[in-house]
């Protein structure tokens, strides 16, 4: 009888202790269990300092839209305005100017530097420009789920190692006050793909971008950019502040159009 | 000779890219600049940008100009320090201006008291470029 009770005892606990696993919130990137997993070596660490390969004209554009892509009705209207406004001189909803976050994809193509930060489960981006942070998780976990996660300008980043590439997939956009380029709307089903390997012996950073979203065209954008290593500069703190637009004069023009 | 033809042109695209960098800047008139002499009304050393207001004597006016800069970080490549002007500095300010006709514009290069002329652009070496699309 005694043999019963305490086998009864043993496997309530199991079963309790079971019960609790399952639904123990996940690891985050930084607890020291899930830093000090197993996993295969990284091919490359990104970690340092960056800045846009701004020798290019139209480096640090994410446009015009490719002739292969067809925009939606919507998207085109926005588009045709931008180009109206443009020949006019003036400035087509520029809300980067207004304090709006500039957004994956345009973040990381700024004139400011963009420090990285690599650890074994997750790699932290925080650019020059508005102190803007972006997580790229590499620690095998999917995507949230869309009825919890919470959308950004940046998306949600799931990276994986594919031989010597790191394979980045963002979603989770907000749509409004958002843009891929001038007139160039972002949706809240922009889908971004990134392949991000260095070549040049490690000192420059290359990255395919692909680029999708079906509110917003048909078909596929694809760029691909580069980043050289800034070893003598460091990110400072930043906001986009009232005071300061004031004395921006591109922002305060009367000839902005809204 | 081929790396200063490169590096002018490193600092053109920079200075080109700036301004589209924090906002669009469709309504700065690339195509001229003007020349402000007048004295500092206030600089602000900060980041995104600095800023400088130049008070300029225009028909018995004294017009105030909003002058868009760089962020600290290139500036102090390009020799600048937080106290390079200072109110009530003579200065000649070079800059684009807006196409409205408002008295703001987009920083060139300034010259000081001292003499010295200062722009904001630092050379950068930039490797090699990326595959076509």
């Amino acid at each position: 009888m005694r043999f019963v009770i305490v086998s009864l005892f043993v496997a309530a606990s199991a079963a309790a202790v079971s019960a609790q696993q399952a639904d123990a919130p996940p690891l985050g990137a930084l607890a020291p269990a899930n830093l000090s997993k197993s996993r295969p070596a990284p091919p490359f660490d990104i970690t340092g300092t960056w800045l846009n390969d701004l020798r290019f004209a139209g480096s640090w554009r994410f446009g015009p839209p490719p002739p292969t892509v067809k925009l939606k009705p919507e998207a085109q209207k926005h588009f045709d305005a931008a180009r109206q406004a443009q020949a006019e001189g003036k400035v087509y909803r520029d809300d980067i100017g207004q304090c709006w976050p500039a957004g994956l994809p345009m973040i990381m193509t700024r004139v400011w530097p963009i420090a990285m930060v690599q650890k074994p489960t997750v790699i932290y981006m925080v650019s020059g420009f508005m102190n803007s942070f972006r997580t790229i998780f590499i620690d095998g976990r999917p995507h949230s789920d869309p009825d919890v996660v919470v959308k950004s300008f940046n998306g949600e980043s799931i990276g994986r190692w594919e031989k010597d590439t790191l394979v980045v997939d963002t979603k989770y956009f907000v749509g409004h006050h958002h843009w891929i380029d001038s007139g160039v709307p972002a949706s809240d089903e922009l889908h971004i793909v990134e392949r991000i390997k260095p070549v040049n012996n490690g000192a420059t950073l290359e990255i395919e971008y692909t680029l999708t979203d079906p509110k917003g065209w048909e078909g596929e954008m694809k760029f691909t950019k580069r980043w050289n290593r800034v070893d003598d500069q460091d990110i400072q703190e930043v906001q986009c502040l009232p005071d300061l637009n004031q004395h921006i004069p591109s922002t305060q023009s009367k000839d902005n159009v809204r | 000779m081929t790396s200063r033809i490169l590096s002018a042109l490193v600092i053109l695209l920079i200075a080109v890219a700036s301004a589209s960098a924090h906002h669009a800047a469709a309504g700065i008139d690339r195509t001229k600049t003007v020349e402000l002499k007048g004295t500092i009304k206030a600089f602000s050393w900060q980041n995104p940008h600095s800023w400088m207001e130049v008070e300029v004597a225009s028909e018995g006016k004294v017009v105030t100009w909003t002058v868009e800069m760089t962020a600290p970080s290139y500036l102090v490549r390009a020799g600048w320090k937080s106290s390079t002007v200072k109110p009530g500095d003579e200065v000649t300010v070079t800059v684009r201006p807006l196409k409205n006709g408002d008295p703001g514009g987009l920083f060139v290069s300034v010259k000081l008291a001292d003499g010295r002329t200062l722009t904001e652009r630092p050379v950068l070496a930039q490797p090699a470029a990326p595959p076509a699309q």
